[in-house]
This record gives structure tokens, sequence and C-alpha cells, in this order.
């Protein structure tokens, strides 16, 4: 079921909706394969702290954060957010900061 | 009796062993404990014997294997006419046999059933009205579901969401402060625009109990968001639950049944606790499937009816746009081609075929009609807790092609999507095969167009 993808020599193994499959395996490659896809030109601090906050909680709570705590985390408001990952919080800014899919109706 | 410690017959009833199945990606160790996971033949007979009444029964035996059903299913279509794709050959093959050998099946057979009850079937219902003997082939793969369910095979992320329910009473770990502070919050974020507006939490006597979809607050709170703001400007009295707010049943598209009725019966006592006049459900399919068509079976309520009157969003969306509790500025309406997906679970299996059309005369200059639609209309491709399931998200793509020419046929690029399903398929059906279209809520689309009333607006400095 998995598959790869590959940034730079440096590859991903990933689900088949392009989450990665294993967080462990996170570098700043994955940084720019996911980027392309969701249409960021350009990555700021903020989106890096998003990211981090993300990955920060994930390593915590082994599954996503709900938006409000992300808002809270970065001090945010959820329309900035998404002005940062288009296609939303639970899809975009997970994927680029290597969590795994979300499970339930995402 | 050879079972696993993250694939086996026991539901979720714990936090630990919901992270255990979490961590395990993709449900990688589940699904080869799963090759291994020995079928408790004694105990599923018992259960067939116990659960599967006359109605099932009977379904299985009058069913003439005429093929009408065949041309009525959206799989069967997309995969070329494959045989193995007709609905009649895939409840026969599975649940039929599992009836008449009472329960004496293997692992190999189990498999194959849950392969088909989740991959190959959506509970869309469409077969069900084209059949000649009536047969309602939804129920009988939701059954299916049931007793694959009770021996353990289940695919990876319904036994997930199927815990969720067991330990949050949602389908997502949100618990009540979390669902409470995610609405004051959403009243923070907008009360700029909005001065007086508010989210009452656990307000008795309210018209209107409102309930949503833990994806919501967990991921889409801006859904929360829009739906306080149009009752605020229709001018509702109103109220959410902090407990009790979930509609939503990933239990149900598990066959797990008693998490299914553990969780319908968590909205039902905010029901009795703070007697609402009636209840809205969001913009959710499988919500209102779970909560109002099946869920007072699950309740045992002798009405068959929920505790009060329940509204889809569309009909008090249709009942505000009538009443004038919400007008729409003429020169806001949607001008371009616009379609509208027909979500089965209230459309085709709740009767609210009407109710869109009526919105869009309301919303949409140039409203155009997939074809077929309402009753006949096909499944987005990924109901039925399909969305969720990676194991088969090839079978999905390949099913989608359907919907995506019904789509294109239109010549919309806008597709109205009353149902968090229904819109997550057609986010995908644009990400698979790149149509260049777009899908919405009806939420965000009603406010781009509604008048705000004087009062309601913020006053100039």
């Amino acid at each position: 079921m998995a598959e790869t993808v590959e940034y730079n020599g440096v590859s991903f193994e990933v689900d088949e909706d392009g989450f990665m499959l294993d967080f462990n395996q996170f570098a700043p490659e994955w940084i720019e394969i996911v980027k392309k896809e969701e249409g960021i030109s350009e990555l700021t601090d903020e989106h890096t702290m998003v990211i981090d906050v993300l990955q920060d909680y994930y390593k915590k709570n082994g599954i996503a954060p709900m938006v409000r705590v992300l808002s809270k985390l970065t001090g945010f408001k959820l329309k900035h957010i998404y002005e940062l990952f288009p296609s939303g919080p639970g899809k975009g800014a997970c994927k680029m900061a290597g969590l795994p899919k979300p499970t339930g109706c995402v | 009796m050879a079972q696993g410690t993250l694939c086996n017959r026991q539901p979720i009833n714990t936090e630990e062993t919901l992270q255990a199945l979490l961590a395990d990606t993709q449900g990688k160790i589940y699904y080869k404990e799963m090759q291994e996971l020995d079928v408790d033949t004694t105990a599923l007979g018992l259960l067939i014997e116990k659960t599967c009444k006359s109605r099932i029964r009977t379904w299985l035996s009058i069913c003439a294997k005429c093929g009408l059903c065949a041309d009525s299913c959206f799989f069967y279509l997309a995969n070329n006419h494959d045989p193995e794709q007709v609905p009649a050959h895939k409840i026969q093959s599975t649940l039929g046999e599992l009836v008449r050998r009472k329960g004496n099946v293997d692992n190999a057979f189990m498999i194959r059933a849950m392969d088909i009850a989740w991959g190959k079937c959506t509970c869309c219902n469409r077969c069900s009205i084209y059949c000649p003997m009536g047969i309602g082939m939804g129920v009988m793969f939701s059954y299916l579901r049931g007793l694959c369910f009770s021996q353990g095979f289940v695919p990876w992320e319904m036994k997930i969401g199927s815990g969720m329910h067991r330990i949050y009473r949602a389908q997502m770990d949100i618990t009540s402060e979390d669902w409470v502070d995610t609405c004051e919050w959403m009243v923070e974020e907008n009360e700029e625009e909005y001065p007086q507006l508010e989210i009452p939490m656990d307000k008795e006597n309210s018209d209107i109990i409102y309930t949503v979809n833990a994806r919501e607050p967990k991921h889409y709170p801006e859904d929360i968001g829009d739906a306080a703001i149009l009752f605020h400007i229709a001018g509702e009295n109103w109220t959410v639950p902090s407990k009790g707010w979930e509609e939503t049943s990933l239990a149900m598209f598990a066959g797990d049944w008693e998490g299914a009725t553990m969780q319908v019966k968590e909205v039902y006592g905010a029901i009795d606790r703070l007697k609402p006049k009636r209840m809205v459900v969001t913009e959710c399919g499988h919500a209102y499937r779970a909560t109002v068509i099946e869920g007072p079976y699950w309740a045992g309520l002798e009405s068959g009816k929920t505790p009060v009157e329940t509204l889809h969003y569309v009909e008090w969306v249709l009942e505000a746009l009538k009443t004038g509790k919400l007008k729409i500025d003429p020169a806001k309406k949607i001008k371009e081609p616009v379609t509208y997906q027909d979500s089965c679970n209230y459309i085709r299996n709740g009767g609210l075929s009407t109710v869109g059309r009526e919105i869009m005369s309301f919303i949409a200059e140039d409203f155009r009609e997939m074809k077929p639609c309402k009753e006949h209309n096909f499944c987005c491709g990924g109901g039925g807790g399909l969305n969720g399931i990676g194991r088969y998200r090839q079978q999905r793509n390949v099913g989608m092609k359907i919907k995506r020419d019904q789509i294109l046929e239109t010549g919309a690029k806008l597709v109205i999507t009353p149902c968090h399903n229904c819109w997550d398929a057609i986010r995908d059906i644009e990400e698979v095969y790149k149509l260049g279209i777009r899908w919405s809520f009806l939420k965000p689309l009603l406010l781009s167009m509604v008048i705000v009333p004087a009062h309601l607006k913020p006053t100039e400095e």
C-alpha cells in the first residue's frame, strides 16, 4: 500500500493520500514536497511555527490537535491559519508537519 | 482462539487501546494480525440466530438474482460491468452465505466479507430502489458490517472511529471542555463583525438545539462560527448542548451497534435535559441517518422518532428563506453555473429531495441538475465511511469516476455539498482527477449573500 516519494535524494514512504507514513522520517526535504502540492510559494516563520506546534503536540499525544489548540499555541486567528495553509489545518498543515492522516471523517 | 493485540474481537473501550491502535500507522500490524484472526463460529452462529430476523431472511431468500440491481450500482458501472460488483452477488456471497452456513466460516471468508462490506458498497441504497422485490440492500450491508465487527474483521480506521465514540462520545478526541472552548473561540473570532454574536450553551427551553459533526471542532471550526452567525442573523432562539453535541456515528459505519446506541443516547439525553422545541442537524448526511432515521430504534424509542422534531440543516435553511428570517441580496446570488450533490442519507433515504431545489431557487441564477438526481442520484463515491479507509483508496477513486462524469456533464464549476462526506468526496475528486471545480457547504455561500439587518452590524465609531 505504501508508496515512496523523493526530493533531493531523500525519500519518504507515504500513504494512499500522500501523508508521511513514519513521523520519525521527517526531514526538511519533506516540506519541499508538500509545499509544492499545497501551492505554498514561500515558507515563512509562521509556517514553521505551525509545523513545530503540530509536531510537539503529536510527539506528546500521538494525534493531531484540534484547531483551537493550534490557535492558542501559535496565537494565530483561524483565518490566518487558512491563509498559511489553504487546504486547512487538518489536511495541509498536518501533512506538511509529517503527521499521519487524521482518522475519521476529514 | 488466536486474537491479535490490536486486531481482535474486543471493541475499543480504553484510551490505552485507542492510543495503541492510532500508533499503528495505516494499520500495518493490525491487518497483519487480521490474517491470523480466528473466527469464533459458535458466537457468530448465535449472533446470527439472535439478530437475523425474518425481514433479512426473507430478502435473502426472495432475491431472484435477476441482475436488475447491477446497473444501479456505481461500483459496477465504474468497473466495466464486473460481475463481482453486482449488488445481489455481493450480498448473497457474503451475508447470504453467513446465514446459510450459520456462521460456520473461516478467516479468509471474513476478510473477503469485510473487503466487500466496506470496500465495494457505501450503503447508498441506490440498488434497493431498482430492485423489483424491494430488497433493502443498504440495511443488509449494514447488518453484514455488524457481523464482521463482532468478530474483529473491520477496517482499521473504522475500529478507531467506533472506539472514539465509546471513549469520547464523538468520532474524534473532542471532550466536552474542548467543544465548549471552541464555541467560545468562534464567538471571539467573529464578534468584531457581529458584536452581539453568541453561541448559547445549555440554554433550556430554546426553539432549536443545534448539533454538529466532531470534525467541526477538531478540524473545521469555521463551520460552527458560520452556523452561529446565520442563526444570529435569523434571530433564532437556539442553543448547543455541552454534552450530546455530536450527531455523527462512525460506530454506525463500523457496524458497532453498541457504540452507535451509546452515541445516539448521548444526543437524546441532551434533548431530555434541555427541552428544546426542535433539533437541527448540521450539513451532514450520515449524522442525520444515525440520529434521526436509525437512532430512535437503537435507543428503543417506540415512536421510531427522535424525542423532538428534527430538521436537517437544509430544512432549516429553506424555512428561514421562506419565512424571511434570512433574506438574500438578489445582486449577490450565485451567477455562475452551479450544481447540487444529493446526499444519499437524507435524500434517497430521508425523503428530502425537493428541499435543495427550493433553496437553489433563492440563491442561484443558473442551477443545473446532475443526471440522474434526487432519489436517483449516485453516491458521491466516498459514503458509508469509505472516504476514511486507506485500504480501499484505489477502489474508491475508480468508483468516483461516475460522480466525476456527472459533474462534468452539468458544465458547472461549483458543486454545493450539504454533507460532510460528499464535501470530502468532491474535494478528493478534484484532487485525483483535476477537473478545476470548487465545492462548498451552504453556510459560507449563504453568508456571502445574506442581508445583515442594520441593528446586528457593528456601530461605526
